[in-house]
């Protein structure tokens, strides 16, 4: 006598359903955790990256070149990406126009961010 | 034997949900503020260097407002050349206060909730002290804002 059950095929049919469901699922939640840690990171990589351009934006046009090529500005916040390497390269555009590039590096080099600021040779240095 | 099984194959999954849970925490107890859930962090960010960007002066007294670490005052000026008093007042925990002020009247008053604890202070880059460095520190202790702010020219040579 015939028992009443499910057939290779229909189990085989589900389990192939249930792993495509499990897996997307999981793929879905790493991506997603992954995507949120690199948000964050950038988030802080940037806040630097602009204290760093405020500084540069100040110091004496005529000493931009011979100023540190790493970050001057203080870096604490870049705590969590530790190691991290900073770099600055001042370029000439013009006679009066400079452009300064600011880098961060981190995760052994895999993730980056950069900042471009052009200076030009105005004189005084009073904002007020 | 059916029922072995599928516990295993239920153990699995539970187990690495639990382990791509414990990295989720992980990153977030490394990680400050997560400024894509906390929309207002940025917002109170943009419009504080708006308003160090268009200062002319930071006035040590303001009504009844003084400059302190959590409060700052900042005459500004407004694109149709006008100038306003604008306090930025961080004193109430988990809260960002922008009130300004024209001709002694109050003409806004914005809140921000569910922020970090802000503090500011004087900030001198090159000798020259009109900056402001704005910080920020989460409910856990850890910096999450770390922001230096300078004016721009305003027309002046």
């Amino acid at each position: 006598m015939r028992e009443r059950g499910f057939t290779l095929i229909e189990v085989l049919v589900a389990l192939v359903i249930l792993t495509i469901v499990v897996t997307t699922s999981l793929a879905v939640f790493t991506e997603r955790t992954r995507r949120l840690q690199q948000a964050t990171e950038t988030i802080l990589a940037y806040q630097s990256l602009s204290n760093e351009a405020e500084i540069r934006r100040r110091i004496d046009f005529q000493q931009l070149d011979t100023a540190s090529t790493t970050f001057i500005s203080d870096t604490k916040i870049l705590g969590p990406l530790t190691p991290y390497q900073t770099y600055v390269t001042v370029e000439d555009e013009a006679p009066d126009l400079k452009n300064v590039t600011m880098v961060i590096r981190w995760r052994g080099g895999q993730r980056s961010a950069r900042l471009a600021l052009t200076r030009a040779d105005t004189g005084g240095s009073n904002l007020w | 034997m059916e029922v072995v099984v599928s516990l295993a194959l239920f153990g699995i999954f539970i187990f690495i949900i639990a382990q791509l849970t414990a990295q989720m925490f992980g990153y977030e107890r490394r990680l400050p503020v997560n400024f894509m859930s906390h929309p207002q962090v940025g917002a109170v960010l943009s419009r504080l260097r708006r308003d160090v960007f268009d200062s002319t002066s930071y006035p040590d007294n303001f009504e009844i407002y003084t400059q302190t670490p959590q409060t700052l005052i900042l005459d500004v000026v407004l694109p149709t050349g006008y100038q306003e008093t604008v306090v930025w007042d961080f004193k109430t925990k988990g809260e960002a206060h922008r009130k300004a002020f024209s001709v002694g009247n109050m003409t806004s008053d914005w809140i921000a909730r569910g922020v970090p604890d802000f503090s500011i202070k004087d900030f001198e880059i090159e000798e020259h002290p009109d900056s402001v460095r704005v910080q920020a520190i989460d409910s856990k202790g850890r910096l999450s804002v770390d922001q230096i702010y300078q004016p721009r020219r305003h027309g002046q040579t």
